[in-house]
């Protein structure tokens, strides 16, 4: 397994900057690659691995915690990466879209949401996929249960019902 | 040209995260910038005390009013060249550092000091300043057609009313971003826009420098709905005007708060309607609108213009008026002008067809206009009827009041229906398509692809003219370095392409023929070129079975490969024989629950004419997604100024109600074909089709369902208990 740094990019551009000081070490694992980063008391986990890991799959739509562009999955649980702390995820399992599937492998999540077109502009789509992911381990019992398992990722372009389409081919309903 | 329904083009990038939106196109060495915002509604910007800046870590340049005065002045710089403050949260200054994180401690640490004048916040404050605009978008203000107060004196049946809808924000879920950076006397700006020939026009002027100069990419669009255009401008100036002065790349990314302040709004509109009727037929219409704008600049939707034409009726007044407020700046948003405009008359016809005492349907069947009201051409293809016919019976229409008031559970039922129309407009338009020796082929085109599905049609257009399969087909857009192409709004991209684009294909399908025929050793040498078609990679003969792959064709006579381009002219609006319009008609069901007020809609059915369809499955994603946006409108969003302070309240996603999964009903979208002679490539704009007529049918189901009339949007809880 190859070891990642997010100093060399981040930690060139702030040499001499104080602010470098207060930054925390800590070691995660993203897509089953393992990082070892200094980041920012402050910073969020989006900001970590979409601005100094260039993993932008994961998109900032809000970074309120109100859209759910920014969903990613940690330890297979769903989260909104931009109300957490990166500093807080010692040792954390991440899962971002490029961790889910590639154009030659996709997930079968990713292949029904092309199947049933569940997309338009797509900012929003990374995040419905892992929030689609996570919500099937979580057992809906009924479209109603996705619907409502899948409110937190909104879609602007209204590609709702597409999406749910997809989410229920891939659980069988 | 075939229907079908092929997938997305860039369907396979976005589903696994490798579309690259151009802000997150970041060089080494890019500063990060934020906007420092005016704590006022109105004033005047006195002083940036920027002393303590400079110690800050990581701060590198600050740009205001005074950088920008080095800019032509023009609408799009005048709001970032002078100290006047017209809204709450007016950028008055731009600071970029390392980090975001660091742009935004040195920008707490500069001071800001304004003048405080007293500010209008309310166009119910100002009401006396209201005037009337020379024009509203293409279209007079004022219209008056016949003698409206004569007609309404004699009429059998007047009903007026008063219509309300509020402000909406567009919030596409990719904020605005720019990476911009200098080269030389170069720009090469990453941004996202609705129009990037249009941007290249306007940062030429701006920076007076040749547009040949200019870059501009928007190859992924995470939305627009019409925001992303000239409201972004200025910030986008202030970022390339912080780059010039650092010398490094900038990206600026507006906030999620700043979406509903600095890039435009769907405009407050406040609309009195009057109806006449004599025998169940319209005999007088006057539809006047009073409408919000700012006080730096001028917009009104053609709110009341669609009033003019959509029913059979002499005499008609129509009128805009705007009041300047010290609000955000209103801008076109899906369905602008058709949206509120159907609210008020499709709301006043359910009501009309009470008073009368027929069913809502007939009577918009029997005002049906079988000609353009206002100039008096035919239509150049008109299926409203049709449209009415199919939706009544898949939805039920005809047996609604076995359900209507009736309770399933918690809620009482209710069915509703309205009208929704958008003109078929087409800009010009250049496009490029290269055939590859390989038999692979290249379609370019300067236009952009909000999520519309613009590079699948564009593909698919060319690969059906030459039949070649989509897997071999590349597209290419978003830069200004391809040939010029249409902003993407008013539902008119694929109408304008495709024309072009067939021109280019057309051209090479010529040079092929001829080719093929020429060479004695080609099987389909001697033959007539008419005779030949391009179908499965291969030249064939229509009436024999003769035929040659096409890569042995252009292996033989074209090593280097071929390639044309088209070009396709702007609707001539002056010289129109008949009038393009697309129409459709939306039947709702939704249940109120009487004790809570909860409106929930269940099903929604679609019946649309709009020309030739290219795509089914893009196509119906396109009208789901504009019902989905009319559903917002009519019961969700929202923005609401806090009177006293002018700011906006509520400047989040968690506030700004917008349709979520769990608000999704049933939907059941019916495409009617047609073939239109007049348009060149039979195509009318579909996705503003979906957004409007359903806020009024939304509404009318509300009062079939409680009896309560609601004349606001939205439509909340509270205005159903």
């Amino acid at each position: 397994m190859s070891t990642h740094t997010n100093t060399d990019a981040a930690g060139s551009r702030n040499a001499g900057n104080p602010i470098v000081e207060q930054r925390i070490a800590l070691a995660m694992t993203i897509n089953g690659e393992r990082y070892d980063l200094k980041v920012m008391p402050t910073a969020t986990l989006l900001d970590v691995i979409r601005d100094e890991l260039g993993l932008t799959g994961a998109k900032k739509g809000c970074d309120m915690g109100g859209c759910g562009a920014c969903t990613v999955l940690v330890a297979g649980r769903r989260i909104a990466s931009c109300l957490a702390l990166a500093a807080s995820f010692s040792e954390a399992d991440v899962t971002t879209i490029e961790g889910v599937g590639s154009a030659d492998r996709l997930h079968p999540m990713q292949a029904a949401f092309m199947r049933h077109d569940a997309l338009q502009c797509g900012y929003c789509t990374p995040g419905q996929i892992l929030s689609a992911i996570a919500l099937l381990s979580e057992n809906p019992r009924s479209i109603e249960e996705i619907r409502e398992g899948m409110s937190g990722n909104l879609c602007r372009c209204g590609a709702y019902t597409n999406i749910i389409a997809a989410i229920a081919e891939v659980a069988g309903r | 040209m075939n229907t079908r329904s092929v997938a997305r083009y860039e369907g396979i990038l976005k589903v696994t995260g490798d579309a690259r939106y151009e802000g997150e196109i970041v060089p080494d060495g890019t500063l990060h910038a934020t906007l420092i915002e005016s704590p006022v509604a109105c004033g005047e910007l006195l002083s940036l005390d920027t002393s303590r800046t400079a110690a800050f870590p990581g701060f590198a340049v600050m740009v205001s009013h005074a950088d920008a005065a080095s800019l032509k002045p023009s609408a799009a710089t005048a709001l970032i060249r002078e100290k006047a403050i017209h809204f709450h949260g007016q950028p008055v200054a731009l600071v970029a550092a390392g980090t975001l994180a660091e742009a935004r401690e040195a920008a707490r640490a500069i001071q800001v000091a304004t003048t405080t004048r007293p500010a209008v916040t309310d166009i119910g404050q100002a009401a006396g300043s209201a005037y009337t605009p020379a024009m509203v978008g293409r279209f007079p203000a004022v219209t008056r057609r016949g003698d409206s107060s004569k007609a309404l004196s004699e009429a059998e049946l007047v009903i007026r009313n008063r219509y309300t809808t509020g402000v909406n924000n567009h919030h596409p879920m990719e904020p605005h971003a720019v990476v911009c950076w200098w080269e030389g006397s170069r720009a090469v700006v990453h941004t996202s826009t609705q129009a990037i020939f249009g941007t290249r026009a306007i940062i030429a002027h701006a920076f007076d420098i040749p547009a040949t100069d200019v870059r501009v990419l928007a190859r992924f669009l995470g939305g627009g709905f019409g925001c992303k255009g000239q409201l972004w401008w200025p910030w986008m100036f202030w970022a390339m005007l912080a780059s010039r002065k650092a010398n490094r790349p900038v990206r600026l990314e507006l906030s999620r708060a700043q979406m509903f302040t600095l890039v435009g709004r769907r405009q407050q509109t406040e609309q009195d309607l009057t109806l006449g009727f004599v025998a169940g037929r319209l005999t007088a219409i006057e539809h006047d609108v009073v409408a919000q704008t700012s006080t730096h600049a001028e917009f009104s939707d053609s709110t009341a213009v669609y009033t003019r034409l959509l029913y059979a009726c002499p005499n008609v007044s129509t009128r805009h008026q705007l009041v300047p407020t010290n609000e955000p700046h209103p801008i076109p948003m899906r369905a602008p002008g058709t949206a509120p405009g159907t609210f008020a008359l499709e709301s006043a016809m359910d009501e009309a067809a009470e008073l009368i005492g027929i069913d809502p349907l007939e009577l918009r069947m029997r005002n049906f206009a079988d000609q353009d009201q206002e100039t008096g051409r035919p239509w150049s293809s008109n299926s409203l009827l049709e449209c009415y016919r199919a939706g009544a019976e898949r939805f039920g229409w005809a047996h609604r009041h076995a359900r209507s008031a009736t309770k399933v559970g918690r809620w009482k039922i209710g069915s509703g229906m309205a009208t929704t129309l958008y003109p078929a407009i087409r800009q010009a338009c250049r496009a490029r398509v290269s055939l590859r020796v390989d038999g692979s082929l290249l379609v370019q085109c300067g236009t952009q692809d909000m999520g519309s599905g613009t590079y699948t049609a564009l593909g698919q257009i060319a690969a059906d003219a030459l039949g070649v399969p989509m897997e071999k087909v590349t597209v290419e857009l978003g830069d200004t370095l391809l040939p010029d192409g249409p902003f993407s709004g008013g539902s008119q991209v694929t109408a304008s392409i495709l024309p072009a684009v067939e021109v280019a294909t057309s051209k090479l399908r010529a040079t092929l023929a001829s080719i093929a025929v020429a060479d004695a050793t080609s099987p389909l040498g001697g033959k007539p070129p008419q005779d030949l078609e391009l179908r499965d990679e291969t030249i064939r003969s229509r009436t024999s079975n003769a035929g040659e792959p096409l890569v042995d064709v252009l292996a033989r006579a074209a090593p280097d490969g071929l390639e044309a381009e088209g070009e396709s002219p702007a609707t001539n609006h002056q010289e129109l024989a008949a009038t393009g319009m697309g129409y459709g008609a939306i039947f709702v069901e939704i249940g109120v629950d009487p004790e809570l007020g909860e409106i929930r809609v269940r099903r929604v059915c679609g019946a649309f004419a709009a020309g030739r369809i290219v795509n089914p499955l893009l196509a119906r994603g396109q009208y789901i997604g504009g019902l989905v946006g009319g559903i917002g409108m009519a019961l969700h969003e929202e923005t609401v100024t806090d009177r006293p302070t002018g700011c906006i309240i509520g400047k989040s996603l968690t506030d700004y109600l917008v349709p979520v999964h769990a608000d999704m009903p049933e939907f059941d979208i019916i495409m009617i074909e047609e073939t239109d002679p007049h348009l060149p490539g039979g195509v009318k704009g579909i996705g503003m089709l979906g957004t409007a007529g359903i806020q009024a049918a939304i509404a009318n189901a509300v009062y079939d369902a409680i009896g309560k009339r609601v004349r606001k949007l939205p439509i909340r809880i509270e205005d159903c208990l």
